[in-house]
């Protein structure tokens, strides 16, 4: 067992070397004429503004989770139908426990109104038991 | 014996009806209007009861190995799915009571709160890596959440985003560690691994997982020094989940250590101790350990103004007095880590409730605003010196047995030193622990108010009272319990 750690050792002398070598070369070799627009950052051919340092709208990191639910769903499922008719009843009742689980979720969403974009600005509440 | 995942849900029931409780749960936050109702409280005592029941059923036999050898069923799983059910009604009962929580939503927080027991159940039964590792994460994912429940309080974000980092940290590196256990033994069960490791000799790479472990494991337990994270933490928390933090998981995080290192370190035949690899020093190892987490608990709580960031570094020193327990891995050292837990659970919670009841009153839990506290509510007062002498381990509370036994089995094998170190320590706790104590009953009450205390916490607080007293004078059958719990401890 302890070969195969080698091989892993190996792997990652190579790959440090390789990357080391390449940066060095290239370092040698290449001609250095730096300009403004050179040192810009890339942003698809445009012309980049502002600081890349800005508050993202969290509604995004709430869907990107919500993908998770449906992602995970078909995730487990793909495998589960291409074997489905060998499986059998059980198989059956197994996932449809599991879809139901994830439906649960899904119902939690929609009623705390994470699935309309569009949304009327609650008014913030007083803060209580602040000291 | 290995069964497979049909035969096993028979035996899977406390767990299922967990499960259930969180769907129902889930159904009822979904239909219902009113989100302060006491409804999903008692819906999440009633499911949390019904599966410690179900544990109570349970053959607490030899062990079984439930789907295919991934969780294992035996009277030490049994005795930690009793201890952590226990502690989450208990848990429950204080967040009914709690002023912080009232205007927050009620059905999430008990979602969290059941997955977090959900997932102690497994961590406590988990006998295959991956499983123990799906299972840590369930214990921690919904902590955070819980740490970081009181949204619009700076603190308790804080809170949450420092257990994050630091969670992800401790579990990274834990995995890191099971990789090369994997790689080492070709194998996820643990009793595997213990077999295949025993016939190599490869003293680093084994050494080097074995530390990564304990890493993800003493972040659990916050053993020091992976500590950082707890004071600030206990501290942001509401004050229902500091206590529910500092017990339930630190017991699971117990759970899982002893099972891990029992079954892939213990030889059953040695005198000394039990370790099965004497390449590393392991007992030297593990009583440093114990003892700078409780010497560094303990010296830093000294000086702690805040009740609930006192209580967190003493939860560290008592991290530290039970890892004295494991450092011979001996099955009467872990006995007596099993029975601290049990005493440790009520004298704990004990504490953290009347922190709360105080806090509902003066909106405070600085050690100052207790002053006075013995005339303005007597009964707590009085209840909370007991649970802090008890902490302490004095006689004849509970945490003084507790205390005899965890010494004992280090004095009996002739690690000295560290007897010496954990007495000086509990001279040290006694400080802090009095100094509260000094300030409810003798320093003047800056106001004369007085704080009700209504008969439902009267009573859960009785109910904590009592076996803090009792144990410390007939304590026989929870340590024959303990005991056999860990003769059960399968392989």
């Amino acid at each position: 067992m302890l070969t195969e750690f080698a091989t892993v050792l190996v792997f990652i002398v190579l790959g440090a070397a390789t990357v080391a070598l390449m940066l060095g070369v290239s370092r040698l070799l290449q001609p250095r004429n730096p300009t403004a627009v050179k040192l810009s950052t890339y942003e698809c051919g445009e012309v980049p503004f502002g600081s890349s340092w800005v508050q993202f709208n969290i509604r995004f990191y709430v869907i990107a989770l919500i993908f998770i639910i449906f992602d995970v769903e078909v995730a487990l499922l793909y495998p589960w139908a291409v074997v489905f008719q060998r499986l059998g009843l059980l198989a059956f009742v197994e996932a449809f426990i599991f879809i139901v689980i994830l439906l649960a979720g899904l119902a939690y969403l929609w009623k705390e109104g994470d699935l309309d974009w569009v949304r009327t600005m609650q008014e913030t509440p007083p803060r209580k038991g602040e000291r | 014996m290995f069964l497979g995942n049909l035969e096993s849900l028979k035996y899977f029931l406390p767990e299922l009806a967990i499960t259930a409780t969180i769907l129902l749960l889930v159904a009822a936050h979904v239909a219902s209007k009113n989100r302060r109702s006491a409804a999903p409280a008692l819906l999440s005592l009633a499911g949390v009861g019904a599966s410690l029941l179900l544990v109570g059923l349970l053959p607490g036999g030899p062990g079984t190995s439930l789907f295919e050898g991934m969780v294992a069923l035996d009277g030490f799983a049994v005795f930690f799915k009793a201890l952590t059910a226990l502690a989450t009604i208990v848990v429950v009962a204080m967040s009914m009571d709690s002023a912080e929580l009232k205007d927050k939503s009620q059905a999430e927080y008990y979602i969290f709160l059941l997955s977090v027991l959900l997932g102690m159940f497994l961590l406590a039964a988990a006998t295959d890596i991956v499983m123990l590792y799906l299972s840590l994460e369930l214990v921690s994912i919904p902590s955070y959440l819980l740490a970081g429940y009181l949204k619009g309080r700076a603190r308790s974000t804080e809170a949450s985003m420092k257990y994050v980092v630091y969670g992800a940290t401790a579990s990274g590196v834990m995995i890191y560690g099971f990789s090369l256990l994997f790689g080492l033994t070709g194998t996820t069960h643990i009793g595997e691994i213990g077999r295949g490791l025993a016939l190599g000799k490869a003293t680093l790479p084994m050494f080097l997982a074995a530390a990564m472990v304990t890493v993800g494991f003493g972040y659990k337990i916050a053993a020091v020094p992976f500590h950082m994270w707890s004071p600030d933490v206990y501290e942001g928390a509401p004050t229902p989940v500091t206590a529910f933090l500092s017990v339930g998981p630190k017991a699971a995080g117990f759970a899982v250590l002893v099972r891990f290192f029992y079954t892939v370190f213990a030889t059953p035949d040695a005198a000394a101790g039990m370790w099965k690899f004497s390449s590393v020093d392991w007992p030297l190892l593990f009583a440093v350990l114990s003892a700078v987490t409780m010497t560094v608990g303990n010296l830093v709580a000294i000086n702690q103004k805040n009740v609930k960031r006192l209580l967190a570094y003493s939860s560290i020193a008592h991290a530290g007095y039970m890892l004295m327990g494991f450092v011979l891995l001996t099955p009467v050292g872990l006995r007596a880590i099993l029975f601290y837990l049990v005493v440790y659970l009520f004298m704990n919670l004990g504490a953290f409730y009347v922190v709360i009841l105080v806090a509902n009153g003066t909106r405070s839990e600085e050690i100052s605003d207790y002053s006075g506290l013995g005339s303005r509510a007597p009964f707590a007062a009085v209840a909370l010196s007991v649970f802090l002498f008890a902490l302490t381990g004095i006689p004849p509370f509970s945490g003084f047995i507790g205390k005899v036994y965890l010494f004992a089995e280090v004095i009996n094998r002739g690690v000295y030193w560290l007897a010496v170190v954990a007495a000086l320590n509990s001279v040290v706790s006694l400080y802090y622990y009095a100094r509260i104590v000094k300030v409810m009953f003798l320093e003047d009450p800056r106001e004369s108010a007085v704080l009700p205390v209504p008969a439902f916490p009267r009573a859960m607080l009785c109910l904590l009272v009592l076996p803090t007293l009792v144990l410390g004078v007939y304590w026989e059958p929870v340590i024959r319990v303990a005991a056999d719990s860990v003769k059960l401890l399968a392989f």
